[in-house]
């Protein structure tokens, strides 16, 4: 290896003004400028008439920190080193015991779930007790239903760690020259060593408890009449010791140890209550049913921290012997529930079928005008195949029933105090990623100590907030052909949904604060599906086939001024009234300046500039700003489809099932920012489509060209950010065995299944044309967890 | 019988149906309702929320301290950092032609403005409603809030020059209907002043508390609007007139509080931990460490600004110009070089020891092979910096603090200190006073300011020393004397050397572009430092300041959004 004052070589920096070519330092004497670092990459670049040519790249042999070399440079595969294959583990041992007056199960199940990337983990065990017993001439029967469950998470983010291997470079290595943790090196970005974050993490975990559970009672007053009543529960108790060690890594550091300790417990008891009326009389038969349920959920929590230990290990680690900073916050929330509901279902000669059931619901959140809503429901069904003008084509048609339902319900899903006006005493809070929202301020200039706080408001009321409420159509045939060797069903819905809960974003002036839960818009919704199954034995072999296709479509079609912001458009003439609500907004990406004559030819766009993307000028001014937005698209799919296809032969089955849909789309702005800008994020680690990028010896290239800063704003919400995702899956494939009755009656056994399968084996994405999907798993695009491609190994056996 | 057994139990159970309506009733847990805060003792507590206003920042969130608006805009520092796309909104700042309104940073800066000034409001209406024989601090309450909500009035007026005027009287929903042109440029002006002016009439000398404001605060304040104010511009930003009254107040105001402040002796006393609160500190922001928040209330405004050696780690920002380190030389007689200071470079501590320099460089900027922070064993090396390449080889000196300063804390990955920062100090005070003068045509009474400041950095040397005990600059200031070693004290000449000084005494604090602008040569004076600078700095290569437009920040375009177009954009955006 040359030694860099002999080879005259040129330091190099993506330092761009234009944003086109690529910047270096020019020598003079063939000296190294005496500012740069010693230890970091060496590329030898030939200036040919302005044009750079990379000759070579000298790779250092050390990586320094403030000059001073602390790592060895590495060829690092982070994502290998964060990743592992995943395995998932499920046993389960249930025994039954039952007499004529009482049943009993017992069962215990373990599931253990090692995630794909290292240090996650999850396990949990869950026994379960139920058993009902039947009392006073079996008139009346008490029973009880009670889970327990005990889990271990680890608490690390797998998005975290992922996120991690993305971004630091693969030059780093995983340990410094002292054994110690590699890390950025000087003129790198600050991020972390994803390889450390999990061995740093190792002794944290997050625990619940969690009992689940009911008891139960059923009386069968008279003949027809059945009482139920049922009181169950459902709470949780949560710990996490969250410890964070010292280190170094490259230049960054914490040479303090905290601790963070949370922990919560609450839950919800639920009470229902229903009396149930079966009358038969003859071809009429009514099912009446009257009810009430109601439930109460509380939830408190509670968390501590302390920083400074002596010793940093979980064996030390608690809270008491911390030296300082000490801090704590803890708080409750809580809601109610209120229904009564009752229900008639009518069949008359098992031919004509109909269902009334109004429900009202009451809930805590809404102000106190408008807590209660009444949802009416009702469906009906005619078995046409059963009439009798209907016998002749009952060897074609073996079955006809045709159905439709009309129902109305609410939705409650907002936060607990939605309607209240809330001030809240905040004394700080976390000020990592937005300014600190607390209030305590040191008044005395004491410079130290524990401060004097006030109070900050945290919403607006709203006391006329009320249900949101979904009207409901559909309307299906289900048919069966040929003895039910066809059989499926076609479905048509129509939703309109009115007062849709939201909470806006807000003009500025407001302040802090100023979110308010507000029914604004109104949404319709409509889409059909086909189903259509086969099922027929040949020979020893019996198949069955189905597929299904569905489709749906969204409109909104009322947008109330105060809730404009909530959506897609630019809130004044360009909304989403008319428009599916996933509708996609934004700037026109259209192509890459291929010269200054372009660059020139086109009207005022602040950074633009050869090899930089072009945004189209859609309202005939002359120059590019937030006017030039309009609708790019839909993220609903035009379908979906599925088929599955299942044999069984003997003792063996087989099962595939595909699945897939068409005409999707994402943003997928968050992972695209990485794979194909340099300049979003300075001295990282980027994708390998950026080598692809433009420049003028590779013109065809759509990727903008390389630019260590982004003054062409090539972030903004565009069609460059849109992709296609539609795809077609191979989702499961399965094939089993069931053991031999001879067998089977050898062991004890009463029944033996093994089986082998594959989920998320085969993909088909749209990697060509417009929009073209450049990612890895169409199916979870932009930056979500992928589906792994899992085998499992299965045995179920009973006794 | 055994039917009415059932039906009893049946009806029993049935009972819970019974509770309705009240079961609904869930209160909200650990929150408190508006009308809960109207008692005296809540009140106070609401006046602290509202101080707590001026030390809640993030940088990434519109960040309160003035150095990316004042010094970046102003030929002063480079941004700093890993290249041009690192916190690249500053970059956009600093190099002016990029700058679009519908710029994310701005945005965010201009909602943080008005969420300090809506905790001003809820605590000034609850002030308002209160009775004073119940509350006999009302009226120094009221005072110390309204001056809390002008600063934050004055911070949106020298960044954007037009903004919604909300007062504690306006009704929440009406806010979307308060233009930011309601009131004109010289009406927004005035209503900041008469803020500062209500304040400093109703406040007493002194509190109890120092973090409070008092009278003498509100003086200084009330003097600096008033200077800004005097010189009026038209809508283009050009001024137009310089307003003699308002500085003939200033003068009164300043001469006011010489009493009450003075300087200190040494100039590095106003950079350190140990001797924060002091005589010289007008007005500052408290900060804390080991006070039950995360980290500490720390100064965010510097957490960026830390050098990479391992001792602090991150991130380099920050970077004074070689201009700026040029202008600290001074010549044979101890005066700066005005017309050649920036034909020779100051690069390094040889330099320092080889050239004419004020002492205060070595306060302000850390120089390769030169004490970091007066600290003789803790020398600052080239590769200290995060990007020299682009951003050269000085850093800031003044915001930071020594590792092993009790002050000195993380926030993961970052760090900064509890030290105070200064929005007011004498030492600028005392500049106004000199600016107003010579403005009015007295600046023989200005030299003797100018002089004072120059005599206390001429003394400031003391820290200034390598490990043997040698000074580690060749320092060399000198006082004004015309006819002696500079010409004749005119107004012209003496307007130079007072905008000569304030640049020096003040640099690095984020004070420089708004003085260039209030002087009407921001455009002047930024482009023909873009024209030498752009030799030493290649991403400066298409930076341009727009006379007419780059005065002030574009009204955010989400905003004017927001509220239905009835925000107007400023002039040439």
């Amino acid at each position: 290896m040359l030694n860099a004052e002999e080879y005259g070589l040129v330091n190099f920096r993506a330092g761009v003004n234009d944003g086109s070519i690529l910047n270096t330092t020019t020598l003079s004497n063939g000296q190294p400028n005496t500012g740069m670092n010693k230890y970091t990459y060496m590329y030898d670049v030939a200036w040919n008439n302005g044009i750079p040519t990379l000759n070579n790249i000298i790779m250092p042999e050390f990586l320094d920190v403030a000059g001073t070399p602390v790592m060895r440079a590495g060829d690092t595969d982070w994502v290998k080193e964060i990743s592992r294959t995943g395995l998932m583990q499920n046993y389960n041992v249930t025994v039954t015991s039952g007499t004529d007056k009482g049943r009993a199960l017992f069962s215990v199940d373990y599931y253990g779930n090692n995630g794909t990337v290292k240090g996650t983990y999850f396990d949990r065990v869950t026994a379960r007790i139920n058993s009902d017993y039947k009392l006073i001439n079996d008139r009346v029967t008490i029973g009880e239903n009670l889970s327990l469950s005990k889990t271990r998470s680890s608490v690390i983010s797998d998005r975290t760690l992922q996120e991690g291997a993305k971004n630091i470079q693969s030059i780093v290595p995983i340990h410094s020259l002292d054994g110690g943790w590699g890390g950025p090196a000087s003129n790198m970005s600050d991020r972390q060593n994803p390889v450390r974050l999990i061995e740093d993490n190792k002794q944290n975990h997050e625990d619940v408890f969690r009992i689940f559970g009911d008891v139960n009672l059923t009386v069968d007053i008279l003949k027809g009449l059945t009482f139920r009543s049922k009181f169950g529960i459902d709470y949780t108790g949560w710990w996490k010791r969250d410890m964070q060690k010292t280190y170094q890594s490259g230049f960054m550091s914490d040479k303090t140890a905290r601790l963070n300790t949370y922990a919560n417990y609450g839950g919800n008891w639920i009470l229902s209550n229903t009396l149930q009326y079966k009358l038969d009389l003859g071809k009429s038969n009514f099912d009446i049913l009257v009810g009430q349920e109601m439930l109460k959920y509380r939830l408190e929590d509670m968390s501590a921290g302390r920083d400074g230990f002596l010793l940093e290990n979980e064996d030390y680690m608690y809270l008491s012997v911390g030296d300082g900073n000490l801090r704590n916050g803890g708080g409750a929330t809580a809601y109610a529930l209120s229904s009564f509901f009752g229900k008639i279902n009518y069949s008359f000669d098992n031919k004509y079928l109909a269902s009334v059931t109004v429900r009202r619901d009451g809930s805590s959140r809404f102000g106190a005008n408008n807590r209660w809503g009444t949802f009416p429901a009702f469906s009906l069904g005619w078995r046409v195949s059963e009439e009798g003008f209907f016998e002749g084509a009952k060897n074609v048609v073996s079955d006809l029933k045709l159905r439709y339902g009309w129902g109305m319900t609410g939705n409650q899903e907002i936060d607990n105090y939605a309607s209240y006006g809330l001030y809240q005493a905040r004394y700080f809070t976390d000020p990592a990623f937005n300014r600190d929202q607390g209030t305590a301020y040191d008044i005395t200039g004491a410079g130290q100590g524990e401060l004097p706080s006030g109070f900050v408001r945290t919403q607006l009321q709203n006391p006329d907030l009320k249900w949101e409420a979904t009207t409901q159509n559909n309307a299906g045939i289900d048919f069966g052909l040929f003895n039910q060797m066809f059989t499926g069903s076609v479905d048509y819905f129509f939703k309109k949904t009115n007062d849709i809960l939201v909470k806006p974003p807000y003009i500025a002036t407001i302040g802090f604060g100023g979110d308010r839960w507000v029914n604004g818009a109104s949404m319709e919704n409509s889409g059909f599906e086909f189903l259509l199954t086969f099922n027929k034995k040949i020979g020893e072999v019996e198949l069955n086939i189905s597929g299904n296709i569905a489709s749906y479509r969204n409109k909104i079609t009322k947008l109330p001024e105060d809730v404009i912001n909530s959506y897609a458009g630019n809130g004044n003439d360009q909304t989403i009234l008319g428009r599916p609500w996933k509708s996609l907004f934004g700037y026109v990406a259209d192509g890459i300046f291929q010269n200054q004559e372009e660059v020139d030819a086109h009207v005022g766009q602040p950074g633009k500039g050869v090899g930089r993307i072009r945004y189209k000028n859609l309202n005939g001014d002359n120059v590019i700003n937030d006017e030039d937005r309009t609708w790019l698209g839909v993220e609903d799919p035009d379908f979906l489809y599925g088929l599955n296809l299942s044999a069984t032969w003997r003792n063996f089955d087989v099962s595939m099932f595909w699945n897939g849909q068409v005409g999707s789309h994402a943003n997928v702005n968050s992972i695209k920012a990485f794979t194909d800008f340099y300049g979003f994020f300075g001295g990282q680690n980027y994708g390998a489509r950026l080598l692809d990028a433009w420049s003028p010896a590779n013109p065809n290239s759509t990727i903008p060209a390389v630019s260590a800063n982004n003054v062409n704003d090539e972030g903004r919400f565009s069609t460059y950010f849109i992709e296609n995702t539609s795809f077609l899956k191979l989702a499961n494939f399965e094939i089993g065995y069931t053991l031999p009755k001879a067998w089977l009656q050898a062991a004890r056994m009463q029944n033996a299944r093994i089986y082998v399968s594959g989920q998320n084996l085969l993909t088909v994405k749209k990697g060509w044309g417009d929009n073209a999907f450049t990612g890895v798993d169409p199916e979870t695009p932009d930056f979500a967890y992928p589906v792994p491609r899992a085998f499992t190994l299965g045995v179920n056996v009973s006794f | 019988m055994k039917t009415f057994k059932y039906m009893t139990l049946a009806a029993a159970l049935l009972l819970p149906m019974a509770a309705c309506d009240s079961f609904l009733d869930v209160n909200p847990q650990g929150v408190a309702s508006t009308d809960d805060l109207n008692t005296v003792e809540n009140i106070e507590k609401m006046v602290i929320a509202a101080y707590s206003a001026l030390g809640n920042d993030n940088f990434s969130d519109g960040m309160h301290a003035y150095w990316p608006y004042g010094d970046l805009r102003a030929g002063d520092a480079y941004k700093g950092g890993a290249g041009t796309g690192d916190m690249g909104d500053f970059h956009l700042f600093e190099t002016f032609v990029y700058l679009r309104d519908d710029n994310g940073y701005l945005d965010k800066k201009w909602y943080n403005e008005y969420v300090c000034i809506a905790r001003t409001n809820d605590a000034l209406s609850r002030i308002n409603a209160m009775d004073a024989t119940v509350f006999p601090l009302k009226t120094t309450r009221e005072a110390e809030v309204r001056f809390l909500r002008a600063h934050f009035y004055f911070d949106l007026k020298i960044l954007f020059k037009q903004m919604p005027w909300i007062d504690e009287n306006d009704k929440t929903e009406d806010y979307i209907n308060i233009s930011n042109v309601e009131y004109t440029d010289k009406q927004l002006w005035d209503m900041i002043i008469a803020e500062f002016r209500f304040a400093a009439e109703n406040l007493p000398e002194k509190q109890a508390e120092i973090g409070r404001i008092n009278k003498s605060i509100a003086q200084a304040y009330l003097a600096k609007a008033l200077l800004y104010a005097a010189y009026e511009q038209d809508e283009k930003n050009n001024v137009v007139n310089i307003d003699k009254t308002k500085l003939q107040e200033v003068v009164t105001l300043c001469q006011g509080l010489s009493g009450k402040y003075s300087l200190t002796s040494d100039f590095a006393e106003n950079f350190l931990c140990e001797t924060e609160n002091g005589r010289e500190s007008v007005f500052a922001v408290q900060f804390s460490t080991g006070d039950g928040t995360l980290y500490g209330r720390l100064d965010w405004g510097a957490m960026l600004n830390y050098p990479m050696n391992p001792e602090y780690g991150c991130c380099g920002f920050h970077s004074p110009s070689q201009n700026m380190v040029n202008a600290f030389q001074t010549d044979d007689n101890g005066l700066p070089l005005f017309d050649t200071y920036n034909n020779n470079d100051l690069k390094n501590a040889e330099d320092l020891l080889k050239y004419n320099i004020d002492p205060r460089l070595n306060h302000t900027v850390a120089i390769p092979g030169a004490p970091y922070k007066y600290n003789p064993e803790f020398i600052f090396e080239a590769s200290w910096t995060r990007d020299p390449n682009t951003y050269g080889n000085f850093m800031s000196m003044k915001e930071v603090v020594l590792p092993d300063c009790p002050c000195f804390a993380f926030s993961l990955p970052f760090m900064s200190s509890s030290k105070n920062r200064d929005i007011i100090r004498y030492d600028d005070v005392l500049l106004w006073e000199a600016e107003a003068l010579i403005e009015l045509g007295r600046q023989n009474e200005a030299l003797p300011i100018i002089n004072s400041l120059r005599e206390r950095a001429a003394k400031s040397t003391a820290r200034l020393v390598d490990v043997q005990g040698d000074p580690t600059g060749k320092f060399k200031i000198a006082t004004y004397q015309p006819g002696v070693n500079c010409p004749a004290w005119t107004q012209d000449f003496a307007r130079k050397a007072l905008r000569w000084e304030r640049r020096l005494e003040l640099s690095q604090e984020g004070s420089r572009f708004f003085d260039l602008v209030r002087w009407g040569i921001a455009d002047k004076e930024v482009n023909s430092y873009f024209a030498t600078e752009k030799t030493r700095r290649t991403y400066m290569g298409e930076a341009k300041f727009t006379k007419n437009k780059d005065e002030y920040f574009p009204i955010p375009k989400n905003q004017i959004n927001f509220s239905k177009k009835l925000y107007k954009q400023n002039y040439g955006w």
